[in-house]
């Protein structure tokens, strides 16, 4: 049972983010559809297929997962640290609300937020390479703890952060450049054994390949790699939330 | 009569910095209580650590005897908080920001709550407008109005009147005085005297984290308190006549004018009539009471002395 203090905090994050639609939903789409023209036209016509899939439909996996844990993680990051710069999270603060449903508020505003976004680049990507899901209760549950994993995180820097800068840190130097060579835009067996390698090294390959497992039905590494490295970082981050939310660190004086 | 807040050895230190030095203090229910000391004394420290914005370093506070971190969930439902600084969620009109605040008690806000708070707060005509849009007096109410949503046991008013203007200062004062007459506990820190002496049934004055003194306010005013008279002569005199020496008059103006101090609780009566007897003529009466501040300033003075002489 949902306690209406959960709700009221849910269902105000989801609120906030739905009043700058421009800025939360349609900044992805644009990017999105730049993304498959772009890579998808012109990478495609030359590359075709990539391990039996036309190469439009290979980057879809990928593009989706860097939209969702990306919006999830912004959602989470930028609503709690506007609050304490403005001084509102006082309001949350003095409430009554357990530590838990405090995450649970902000994890779930971050989690729908990532898999609306999800969903609109997954509806763009089928325009372009059709619609199809291998396995899609798979995906959606592997998208869901990726979103819940990284709004997590998205948490954590906000508790953390004095300034945008490092809000912006993490999305800037981690997810993105780990994303893009996580094998968004190739197959790990197009790379020297050197850089193949180093790919093993990044969970967000993981991450990505399990998810192609679940939208397309191939995979470079054992989808079971990727749940089990989703589920593993999901835990650690909503832990460690949870822990900075109990000790007060930088929220309570 | 069991308090409503009850504070023991209350510390908290900042690395080498002590904020608060082992506060003993007792709120009873129905009271206003101003908490009167110059910036930095400790007092939004206190109220933060009883409202669950601060953690303590040492000592316990109850409300309403409940732990406020062991049972934080009772009493905070039980605490409303006017924060000294505004704050504002620019997302959301003046009704959301109060139904939303009331959602986070579990409150589900009835339409003739919210009607009565907005009237009571003058804030109707702003019902549906953005929060960013109002006034910072505005905004100050509608903190107000988050922090009664719940209707608390207790309000914790932070400098409630800061940057305020006097009309709506005494608006604040008149509706603080309501709250309390309709059974709602008061907690108020100020640095304006005024407002303490206006409002509060009891005073404590802090300083450098400790508390220096807890009395009801108008035994504060007599106990530190002295008034004066000063008598307006139509013919100057070069000294005090003996029978008003002894009493402690002193010459003013240049002999146009006679001062008398007698303690708060004293009378003029003698002095009046040791004038009289005197043969003295009176062209005017002015009578002064010691204020608040005086009293406020004549503690942290002598507090400041002890300090340097430690």
């Amino acid at each position: 049972m949902i306690s209406l203090g959960l709700r009221t905090l849910l269902v105000k994050e989801i609120r906030r983010f739905m009043r700058v639609p421009g800025q939360t939903l349609a900044a992805p789409l644009v990017t999105t559809t730049l993304y498959f023209v772009v890579f998808g036209y012109s990478l495609g016509s030359r590359l075709r297929e990539v391990e039996g899939v036309p190469y439009a439909r290979f980057i879809v996996p990928g593009l989706v997962a860097l939209g969702v844990v990306t919006n999830a993680y912004l959602n989470t990051a930028s609503s709690l640290f506007v609050m304490k710069l403005q001084g509102t999270v006082v309001d949350l603060l003095v409430s009554p609300l357990s530590h838990g449903e405090v995450l649970a508020g902000f994890l779930g505003a971050g989690v729908v937020r990532g898999l609306l976004v999800g969903a609109i680049m997954w509806a763009v990507a089928g325009v372009f390479g059709g619609f199809e899901l291998a396995h899609p209760l798979l995906a959606v549950a592997l998208l869901a703890l990726a979103a819940i994993a990284f709004s997590a995180l998205g948490f954590v820097t906000a508790v953390w952060a004095r300034t945008f800068e490092q809000v912006n840190f993490f999305p800037t130097f981690f997810i993105t450049p780990l994303t893009f060579l996580g094998g968004v835009f190739y197959s790990t067996s197009m790379l020297p054994p050197a850089l193949r390698w180093l790919t093993s090294l990044n969970p967000v390959f993981y991450m990505v390949d399990a998810l192609r497992y679940g939208m397309l039905g191939i995979s470079d590494a054992s989808p079971a790699a990727g749940a089990g490295m989703l589920l593993l970082l999901a835990a650690g981050s909503v832990g460690v939330a949870h822990a900075l939310l109990r000790s007060g660190y930088r929220l309570r004086g | 009569m069991t308090p409503v807040v009850r504070i023991r050895g209350l510390e908290k230190r900042y690395g080498a910095l002590s904020a608060l030095g082992g506060v003993d203090l007792d709120i009873s229910p129905g009271e206003i209580f101003a908490l009167l000391g110059p910036n930095g004394a400790g007092k939004t420290t206190l109220i933060s650590i009883v409202a669950g914005l601060v953690r303590a370093t040492a000592g316990t506070v109850s409300v309403l005897g409940k732990d406020v971190v062991r049972d934080y969930r009772e009493t905070r439902r039980a605490i409303g908080l006017v924060p000294q600084e505004i704050n504002f969620d620019p997302f959301f009109t003046v009704e959301e920001t109060l139904r939303i605040q009331a959602g986070y008690f579990g409150v589900r806000l009835s339409e003739a709550r919210l009607v009565e708070l907005l009237d009571a707060l003058d804030l109707a005509a702003k019902r549906k407008v953005n929060s960013r849009a109002l006034s910072g007096g505005m905004k100050r109410r509608l903190l107000i109005g988050k922090a009664l949503v719940h209707e608390p046991r207790v309000l914790f008013l932070d400098e409630p009147t800061a940057g305020v203007d006097v009309e709506l200062r005494r608006s604040l004062w008149s509706y603080v005085r309501g709250l309390r007459d309709r059974g709602t506990t008061v907690v108020l820190t100020t640095h304006y005297l005024e407002e303490a002496e206006e409002l509060a049934d009891r005073i404590g004055v802090i300083d450098r984290g400790r508390l220096l003194v807890l009395e009801r306010t108008e035994e504060l005013l007599r106990r530190h308190g002295a008034k004066t008279l000063r008598l307006a002569l139509a013919r100057p005199v070069s000294e005090p006549p003996a029978s008003l020496a002894v009493l402690g008059a002193t010459v003013e103006d240049g002999g146009g004018a006679i001062s008398v101090e007698v303690s708060a609780g004293g009378s003029f009566g003698e002095v009046l009539a040791a004038a009289s007897a005197a043969g003295l003529v009176v062209r005017d009466v002015e009578t002064r009471r010691t204020t608040l501040e005086d009293v406020f300033v004549r503690l942290l003075a002598a507090d400041h002395a002890r300090g340097e002489g430690r």
